[in-house]
């Protein structure tokens, strides 16, 4: 009797990816001597046919007033356009998505089973942020023109139009912007295709007014028919490979890429039970595993999710009013009483050579869902006599090895080292002729 | 090996198919496939059985009994379904067996409703997942599938130019490739893009498969080596224009779909022998 019976809810740090990484979809210009660092860029995309809410996540680390951000875009934004979001959106969904351990206790093999409630498992949040600093200045004949500027919240944005990417690097550095060399080189394709360039720095007297810590997360809203994420500006100042989560919310289904391949992380696998304890370094093993044997080059699906359909529900589902947070415009009512929406969450690991164009989205028709699921099964350990018992304690050795296994390849981590934190437990062994005397 | 080059395609197809499901984390329900194949035959079968004798009934000419002795259907026609249906699996993803058993139905139909001169025009595989997008709010195609690996490239380079150098159309992928790659090309050099950004996005794998295996397809392309490069240049064309101005994803099928009408034309100007199956024998290997 091997019998999984109670699940109870693990709380799990996840990725918490603490290497060097810069923005997203714009690149850091911060002072020469600054050294900026942030963790995984993290994007909501609310997207139903040519219409977008695009919400980027600051978790800018460094001093405020060193803090820029450059995102070209595709069209050119109002003051009405921008806003500033509510800085837990991003945690919750990051929560409500992110991949998860959840853990099982094997029952008595010898009693006979009865079903337990099953508690929900969490997990926690992504460390994320991007973005930058500098000074706006004057422009002109440079070729750049300063389209708008608007403050919104605690920033001071800009939107510029430029004819030459020389004129618009000139301009960015006269202005005090430190960006990388060579970016003349990146921006030129964007100028080309007419797009335009969202800049945002930090207005500190407003900041010190809002009474917030943190900066909060910048959304902007806008049609177009490109459903893209620059990211190439974020390769320039990276030495290393960059973190980006991208949230996808649609009426229809999944979102998928067109010029990369999606690619499922692995899941539903059962690990030994340690993993508990060590989740988040077992998840950063296996994701770096998994990418390396992709050559690096694919986006990894962290989970799919119909928010309409919903049982069981993997994790509480995003209120009205947390859609409407997350940029989600169109009407979410629908069948059952649950939301028209479906999230797709897409974990790209990206440096200049393996990710040489932008990324580009499609929303499909695809509603399976999907989600990146652990699992622990703790062994009975209380008496056990009866057959069952001897049977489920010779397969209990099988199933940790097994498990054992499983671990070694997704992590590469040593096996022999798995083993021996792997607590095997003590089984008497009872020869096959006891049955007949006994 | 083979006497008939369809049997290649449908080799090189399902082992691309086998490949797809293995290695590229595809989700391809069994059943979907089934479902597929057994419409994609099914059709064949009584479209051929019943345009065979209906015109004889018909015109009552003969009691139906004598028209239904009439009956010819050949289990050859079944690899061109065969081929279709492989076709539809390799690149058409649907929630639901019925979109397949739709887009199967409407490619096997379009072959014998969308006809000009005893000649289809419509590439049957195309014809299908066109519908399906249209007609259903269920089906998707997944242009990354692939990704970019050089080895698969190599891979669909040498099976289809094996297919093509059998049936005689290897012009038809190069001048759409060269076309495609060389509006790809000005447009990297206009952009000022670095190289590596180009080769990215004409290595993608379904470009490849789309121009060696569905672009060149005999029976539905014009006859005429002339009309072909035309024609193959136009598709390059509509679709780069697709692609960069209006931003439509899966641009080449969109491409192939609105200009497979414009065969009869260039048939009708550049007249050749149509492409027969049966009049095609190749060597060994």
């Amino acid at each position: 009797m091997k019998r999984i019976l109670i699940v109870i809810a693990t709380i799990c740090a996840l990725i918490g990816f603490a290497r060097p990484a810069l923005a997203f979809c714009g690149f850091y210009v911060a002072k020469a001597d600054s050294s900026l660092y942030n963790q995984a860029s993290q994007v909501i995309i609310a997207r139903d046919r040519d219409r977008t809410v695009l919400t980027m996540a600051n978790d800018y680390q460094g001093e405020v007033k060193d803090f820029a951000l450059v995102v070209p875009v595709p069209v050119l934004l109002s003051e009405d356009q921008v806003n500033v979001g509510e800085p837990k959106i991003i945690e919750r969904i990051d929560a409500f998505s992110a991949p998860r351990l959840v853990e099982y206790f094997d029952s008595n093999p010898c009693a006979i089973p009865s079903p337990v409630p099953m508690l929900e498992s969490r997990v926690g949040a992504l460390e994320d942020g991007a973005i930058m600093t500098g000074r706006a200045g004057n422009a002109a004949d440079l070729g750049v023109t300063i389209e708008d500027q608007f403050t919104v919240g605690e920033y001071d944005i800009l939107l510029l139009s430029a004819e030459e990417s020389d004129g618009l690097e000139t301009w960015l550095r006269q202005n005090e912007y430190q960006i990388p060399e060579g970016a003349s080189a990146l921006l030129q394709p964007y100028i080309r295709q007419n797009m335009k360039f969202f800049v945002a720095r930090v207005n500190l007297e407003e900041f010190e007014e809002s009474g917030y810590q943190k900066l909060r997360p910048l959304m902007m809203a806008f049609e177009s028919p490109k459903f893209r994420l620059p990211i190439r500006l974020g390769t320039m100042n990276a030495q290393s490979e960059q973190d980006l989560i991208v949230y996808l919310l649609s009426p229809g289904g999944q979102v998928e890429l067109t010029n990369y391949r999606t690619v499922k992380v692995p899941s539903n696998l059962e690990l030994p039970g340690f993993v508990e304890e060590e989740f988040t370094d077992f998840y950063k093993s296996m994701f770096a595993t998994s990418h390396a044997k992709e050559q690096k080059k694919v986006a990894f699906l962290e989970y799919a999710w119909d928010m309409g359909w919903c049982d069981p529900c993997v994790a509480d589902a995003l209120s009205p009013e947390e859609l409407r947070q997350a940029g989600v415009f169109w009407d979410t009512t629908s069948r059952g009483g649950g939301s028209n929406v479906f999230i797709t969450r897409l974990h790209v690991r990206y440096t200049r050579d393996r990710f040489p164009e932008d990324l580009r989205f499609q929303s499909t028709s695809n509603r399976e869902n999907f989600q990146g699921r652990y699992i622990i099964r703790h062994p009975y350990k209380g008496e056990m006599d009866c057959p069952a018992g001897i049977e489920y304690q010779r397969n209990l050795q099988q199933r940790l090895e097994r498990e054992a296994q499983t671990l070694a390849r997704l992590t590469d981590w040593d096996i022999q080292e798995i083993r021996s934190k792997i607590d095997l437990p003590d089984i008497e062994p009872r020869p096959w002729w006891r049955r007949l005397w006994d | 090996m083979f006497q008939d080059a369809r049997d290649y395609q449908i080799l090189f197809l399902s082992s691309f198919l086998i490949l797809g499901i293995s290695t590229r984390d595809w989700t391809i329900h069994p059943e979907f496939l089934l479902v597929t194949v057994l419409t994609c035959s099914i059709a064949q079968w009584f479209f051929t059985s019943f345009l065979a004798f209906w015109p004889v009934w018909w015109r009552r000419e003969y009691p139906v009994n004598f028209a239904l002795s009439r009956f010819n259907f050949s289990f050859s026609s079944l690899r061109s379904a065969l081929i279709t249906s492989l076709g539809l699996c390799l690149l058409l993803r649907a929630n639901e067996a019925s979109t397949m058993a739709i887009a199967a139905f409407l490619a096997i139909a379009s072959k014998f409703l969308f006809r000009w001169s005893h000649k289809h025009f419509f590439n049957p595989a195309n014809f299908g997942i066109i519908a399906a997008l249209l007609l259903t709010q269920d089906a998707w195609v997944s242009p990354g599938q692939w990704g970019t690996d050089g080895w698969y490239l190599l891979l669909f380079l040498g099976a289809g130019g094996m297919v093509l150098n059998k049936v005689g159309r290897w012009d038809t992928s190069a001048a759409f490739l060269g076309a495609y790659g060389g509006l790809e090309a000005l447009r990297n050099l206009w952009l000022g893009q670095a190289w590596d950004v180009y080769w990215h996005h004409l290595t993608s794998g379904s470009l490849l498969l789309f121009a060696l295996f569905m672009l060149t397809d005999p029976r539905s392309i014009p006859n005429a080596t002339l009309s072909r490069l035309l024609w193959a240049l136009a598709i390059a064309s509509v679709a780069f224009f697709l692609e960069h101005a209006l931003y439509l994803n899966n641009a080449i099928f969109w491409a192939l779909f609105a200009l497979s009408p414009v065969t009869i034309l260039l048939d009708r100007v550049w007249s050749a022998s149509r492409f027969d199956w049966a009049g095609f024998s190749v060597n060994s290997l």
